[in-house]
C-alpha cells in the first residue's frame, strides 16, 4: 500500500515492505534497502540508512513528524488516506474562509445567519503586526464564527463557514 | 557599593527580555515582578518572577499596551521602579510620565527625551543644531521655491522621500541630476496618494549602506560614557537578524570617531539612562540616523565584549546614582555575536510559524550565552513578535565567533516549530558574511540565503518518517518477506 507525507506543500510517495536486514523503502523511481530505526531514550534514535548510522531527534504531534537529522530539521505531515478523505465530505456544501497565515482576531464583522455577499467583509486578522481583512468568496450566509475576537489561530485554521444559500 | 531607593521591581514586558531582566535583579536583591497576558501564562518569565500579575485587553498585545492596568500592577506589587524592556510601551513618553506620577522610577530616560528622540525630523534638526553630522538634505517647506536649487547643490545620489513618508513609500533613488525633476514629481504625486502630503524632502543616499549603533549610558549629574559600537547590517524588511561588536568596517580612527559623536549628541540631550544612537555607514562617512531611547534587543553583544551589565547599569541610574564608571573604564575584549531565533520560515517570505515546542535543548559551552523566552511544551503563537530567543557568542576573534555561533546554531535543537535557525546557519557560512562584506541589503542582493537548498534530498528524513509511523510500519510488517521481495521483481 502507498503512503504518503506533505513536507512543505510537496506531496512525497512511498512504499515501506520488509527485507533482510530491516525494510526496503520505495521512494517514487527509487529503492534504498537495507533501512532500519533504532528507538533510544527520549526522542533519540539511530536511523540505519545506505550503511550508515545517523543519529536522529524526532518529536511526534498527531499526524505531524518533526525530525532533525544532521542539524536539519524536517516537518512531515502524514497524510492518513481515510482521514482525508473524511475531511472533505465534511466540508462539501460548505464554504470556507482560512487563515492565510497564524495571527489573531481582532474584529469580527459578521454574525451566524447573516447573509453575505462575494467580497463583503468577514472578519479582521492580525499577523506579524499587520492587519488584513477576510472577505467572502462568494454570495452566501454566514454559518459558522470559529474564532472570537482576541483568539488565536493557526495557519490554515477555518475562520468562518458559510452555507452556499442564502437563508 | 550604590544603594537602592526600592526593593522591588515590575516589568511590562514578556519574553526573553523579562527573563533576562529578572536574572539580573535577583542578582541585585531585588524582588521581581510581571505583568502577563493568560496566552503567555506558562512562560519562563511568568514562572521566574516573585510575583505575576494578570492583565487582560481585547488582543495579548493590547493587553501589554494598557498604561493603566500595568500601573495598577505596579501599586499592586508595590514596585518602587517599572522596567518597560523594549517594544511594547518602552518609548511611550506619556507612559513615562504616568509611571513617574504614580510614584514610580521609570527604568529609562526622561519623558522629554523620549519625546525629542521620538520626532525623528525634531530629533535630526536636534542632532544638526549642535553640530553633529546628519545627512546633508533639504528640506521643500523651509524655502519651497529653492527646493530643487538646494537638492541639486547637495550632489548624486540623491533620495527624494515624502515628509509625512514611512515605509520606503514614495522614495525616489535619484544617481543623475537630470532626472532630479521627474524623480520629485513622481515622489510628490505618491506622496499625495499615501499619505494625502505632497511636501518633500531630499536627502545624500548612502549607497550600500552599513547600520552602526553606538551604546551610551548617562546618569542625572551630567555623566555620560559610550560603550562602543555594534552593527547590526544584517536586516530583513527592516528588521535585525545578525548584530555584532566590533563593526567590521570601522578602522580605529573612524570607531574613535562615531563613538565620540554619539556620547556627545547624549550629552547635548543632557540623556540619561541606557540609549543606543544610531547611524547609517557609507563611503567612509557616518550620518545620524535616530535614537532609540530604551535597552535595545542586540545589548548582549555589548554586555560580552565589556563586562557591563546594561540592566544593572539601568536599574542604579533609575535610582539616582552615579554612573559607576568613567570613559577609561571601559574596555573591550575579543569579537561577540548575536542570532535572531524565531518562528518564521525566510524560506517562504518570512511568513511566521506556530507550534507546540516538543523537544527544547539549547547548546552550551565557553562564551556562549543563550537568551529564551521559551519552554520545552510551550506554544508559540502569532499574538507576538516572531522573536523566541537569542543565541549569543563571544571569542577573541571574529572569525572564531563567527564559527562559535554557527556551531551553537547547529546544535540547537527545537522541534514542534519551524524556525529560521536554518537560515541563520546558511548567513553564518556565507562568504560575504565571513569576509565583513555585508549592508543592509545583503539579504535582499542575496535571495538564495533565504531560499535555502529546496532540491535537497529527503530520503533520510522520509525513510526515519516511515519507520516511525506506525501504520506504514504495520502495513509492511503484514507483507511476508518473500512476497516483498517478489513485488519489486515484477516492477
Amino acid at each position: 500500500m502507498n503512503h504518503s507525507f506533505e513536507v512543505d506543500g510537496v506531496d512525497f510517495q512511498l512504499w515501506l515492505s520488509p527485507c533482510q536486514q530491516g525494510y526496503r523503502l520505495r521512494l517514487h523511481d527509487k529503492v534504498i534497502a537495507p533501512i532500519a530505526f533504532s528507538h533510544q531514550a527520549d526522542s533519540r534514535g539511530v536511523l540505519t540508512i545506505a550503511g550508515q548510522r545517523e543519529p536522529v531527534r524526532y518529536a511526534i504531534d498527531g499526524e505531524m513528524l518533526h525530525v532533525r537529522i544532521r542539524g536539519r530539521t524536517c516537518i512531515l505531515r502524514y497524510c492518513d488516506p481515510l482521514r482525508t478523505l473524511a475531511s472533505t465530505n465534511q466540508e462539501a456544501g460548505h464554504l470556507v474562509a482560512r487563515a492565510p497565515m497564524p495571527g489573531v482576531v481582532v474584529k469580527t464583522n459578521v454574525s451566524p445567519g447573516q447573509p453575505v455577499s462575494a467580497g463583503m467583509e468577514l472578519m479582521t486578522i492580525e499577523s506579524m503586526k499587520l492587519e488584513t481583512v477576510i472577505r467572502s468568496p462568494q454570495d452566501g450566509a454566514v454559518d459558522r464564527i470559529h474564532f472570537n475576537e482576541g483568539e488565536s489561530f493557526e495557519r490554515d485554521a477555518v475562520l468562518v463557514t458559510l452555507s452556499e444559500e442564502r437563508r | 557599593m550604590r544603594k537602592l531607593s526600592f526593593d522591588t521591581v515590575l516589568i511590562a514586558n514578556r519574553g526573553e527580555i523579562a527573563v533576562r531582566i529578572i536574572k539580573t535583579l535577583r542578582k541585585l536583591g531585588i524582588r521581581s515582578a510581571i505583568v502577563y497576558h493568560d496566552v503567555d501564562a506558562r512562560t519562563p518569565a511568568v514562572l521566574m518572577a516573585d510575583k505575576a500579575i494578570a492583565i487582560s485587553g481585547r488582543t495579548p498585545i493590547s493587553a501589554y499596551l494598557d498604561s493603566a492596568q500595568i500601573i495598577a500592577a505596579a501599586r499592586n506589587a508595590n514596585a518602587g521602579a517599572l522596567h518597560p524592556g523594549y517594544g511594547f510601551l518602552s518609548e511611550n513618553a506619556e507612559f513615562a510620565r504616568a509611571v513617574m506620577k504614580a510614584g514610580i522610577a521609570f527604568i529609562g530616560p526622561t519623558p522629554e527625551s523620549i519625546e525629542l528622540m521620538g520626532d525623528k525630523i525634531r530629533a535630526r534638526n536636534f542632532v544638526k543644531r549642535n553640530g553633529f553630522s546628519v545627512a546633508p538634505s533639504a528640506i521643500e517647506e523651509d524655502d519651497p521655491a529653492t527646493f530643487v536649487s538646494r537638492a541639486r547643490c547637495i550632489g548624486a545620489p540623491l533620495l527624494v522621500k515624502p515628509s509625512a513618508g514611512g515605509g520606503g513609500k514614495g522614495m525616489r533613488i535619484v544617481r543623475k541630476l537630470d532626472t532630479l525633476g521627474d524623480a520629485i514629481a513622481q515622489a510628490r504625486s505618491e506622496g499625495l496618494r499615501y499619505f494625502g502630503d505632497g511636501r518633500l524632502y531630499v536627502e545624500r543616499y548612502v549607497e550600500n549602506p552599513r547600520h552602526i549603533e553606538v551604546q551610551v549610558l548617562g546618569d542625572a549629574f551630567g555623566n555620560v560614557v559610550h560603550l562602543l559600537e555594534r552593527e547590526c547590517s544584517v536586516q530583513r524588511r527592516f528588521q535585525k537578524i545578525i548584530e555584532e561588536t566590533p563593526s567590521p568596517a570601522l578602522s580605529p580612527g573612524l570607531r574613535k570617531q562615531i563613538c565620540e559623536t554619539a556620547a556627545g549628541i547624549a550629552r547635548a540631550a543632557n540623556y540619561r539612562n541606557a540609549g543606543t544612537v544610531e547611524f547609517i555607514f557609507g563611503g567612509g562617512e557616518f550620518y545620524f540616523l535616530e535614537m532609540n531611547t530604551r535597552l535595545q534587543v542586540e545589548h548582549p553583544v555589548t554586555e560580552m565584549v565589556s563586562g557591563i551589565d546594561l540592566v544593572a547599569e539601568q536599574v542604579y541610574l533609575a535610582a539616582g546614582c552615579e554612573l559607576g564608571f568613567s570613559q577609561s573604564d571601559i574596555m573591550s575584549k575579543g569579537h561577540a555575536i548575536e542570532v535572531r531565533l524565531c518562528a518564521e520560515a525566510p524560506e517562504r517570505g518570512y511568513a511566521p510559524t506556530t507550534g507546540k515546542i516538543l523537544v527544547l535543548e539549547y547548546p552550551d559551552g565557553d562564551g556562549l550565552r543563550i537568551d529564551s523566552g521559551i519552554l520545552q511544551g510551550q506554544q508559540i503563537t502569532a499574538a507576538f513578535d516572531p522573536m523566541i530567543a537569542k543565541i549569543i557568542v563571544h571569542s577573541p576573534t571574529r572569525i572564531e565567533a563567527a564559527l562559535k555561533a554557527h556551531r551553537a546554531v547547529a546544535e540547537l535543537v527545537l522541534l514542534g516549530c519551524e524556525t529560521n535557525a536554518s537560515f541563520l546557519g546558511r548567513i553564518l557560512a556565507d562568504e560575504a558574511f565571513l569576509s565583513g562584506h555585508v549592508h543592509t541589503g545583503y539579504l535582499d542582493e542575496n535571495p538564495h540565503i533565504a531560499a535555502g537548498n529546496s532540491a535537497s534530498d529527503l530520503s533520510a528524513f522520509l525513510a526515519t518518517a516511515a519507520l516511525l509511523t506506525r501504520p506504514i510500519r504495520e502495513s509492511a510488517d503484514a507483507v511476508p518477506e518473500l512476497h516483498a521481495n517478489l513485488g519489486c521483481w515484477r516492477n
